[in-house]
């Protein structure tokens, strides 16, 4: 018995811990196959899109994403003066594996790069050494311009007038939503969504 | 031909008051909250109130004003919201947020376009509103 308990802590453990919260590949997280798609324009210089990221996004992220429910896509514009700087930061963390955590730290730390105009510094401020090392690693990488060149390329292509937008996607249906809107009546969207999704 | 003008007036402010309600109760309550909920003005149960009852409150008074019935009380009533919209959107204009107006469902960006077209309407209103209370206070005089 203390046996299997020990093979248990030994194997099991580690391999749930191993396990990310929310299935990341570069901008997109959760399951591909959720019946909901929530695609969202952001400017990571926008205040707008803090207040949206961190109030609104951040538990759709726990509630609805890593239960399976939403797939979501952040796609990044450059519209502020720094914006292109820290968009090449946040490509480079996407490909790192980090950009939950980078668009987070980006987000609460805005007031103070977006003076400054120092991303890395306040990257820096909140990551630790061996996830800079990472990012910086893919800083020089092909794919960050492609990165961001095809965000800017969709935005265009969906008409993308002010951040942060959002496309629900559900069923073949788009909803385009145009600025902030709080979590709480957002979930009451998703959830009328998902009632009719098997 | 004011009494003409008073009709065509007050029959287009109704047929538009329903045409907005019918673009909201044509989709979920939900998804007009969102559209109310981004001008960032009401708490989370003033925008549920608002999003559910708002647009059979635009059919109400559309069907009233197409009618005809209870004007003295339903002009005022639409000028007042009408007015209220204006301010909401020029609030969200001014502050830059980008969003929709939610006037006609989806996609319409609060901008000089749509300030220019809800300040006309409250025009109208107000023109609707005075004809009404002039009708009352002619019916008024000769019962007298």
């Amino acid at each position: 018995m203390r046996t299997a308990f020990r093979l248990c802590v030994l194997l099991v453990l580690p391999a749930l811990a191993a396990l990310p919260a929310v299935a990341q590949q570069g901008k997109r997280f959760g399951a591909l196959d959720a019946p909901i798609t929530v695609e969202v324009f952001s400017d990571m210089q926008c205040p707008a899109c803090a207040t949206y990221h961190l109030e609104t996004l951040r538990p759709l992220m726990k509630d609805y994403v890593a239960t399976g429910k939403v797939f979501l896509i952040f796609r990044l514009t450059v519209n502020h003066r720094h914006s292109y700087r820290a968009a090449r930061y946040m490509n480079a963390a996407a490909l790192a594996g980090l950009f939950e955590k980078a668009s987070e730290v980006l987000f609460e730390k805005q007031k103070l790069w977006s003076e400054t105009g120092d991303v890395e510094a306040a990257l820096a401020a909140g990551l630790t050494e061996v996830e800079m090392a990472r990012i910086r690693e893919q800083l020089d990488a092909q794919e960050i311009e492609q990165a961001i060149e095809a965000d800017r390329a969709l935005a265009r292509t969906f008409q993308v007038r002010s951040t942060p937008t959002t496309f629900i996607r559900h069923r073949g249906e788009t909803t385009p939503v145009v600025g902030v809107v709080s979590y709480a009546i957002l979930r009451r969207y998703l959830d009328r969504l998902l009632e009719g999704s098997p | 031909m004011r009494v003409r003008a008073q009709l065509v007036a007050r029959c287009v402010l109704g047929l538009v008051f329903v045409y907005a309600a019918w673009t909201k109760l044509a989709q979920p309550w939900e998804r007009f909250a969102l559209s109310v909920d981004s001008y960032r003005l009401l708490p989370e149960w003033g925008v549920i109130v608002v999003a559910r009852a708002l647009p059979w409150l635009e059919l109400l008074l559309g069907l009233l004003l197409v009618a005809g019935w209870l004007l003295h009380y339903v002009a005022p009533l639409v000028t007042a919201l009408l007015a209220g919209f204006w301010v909401a959107m020029l609030w969200a204009y001014l502050r830059g947020l980008g969003i929709d107006c939610g006037c006609f469902g989806i996609g319409q960006a609060v901008g000089p376009a749509t300030l220019l077209r809800d300040a006309l309407l409250v025009v109208l209103a107000g023109f609707v509103t005075l004809g009404a209370f002039r009708a009352r206070r002619a019916s008024s005089a000769s019962a007298a």
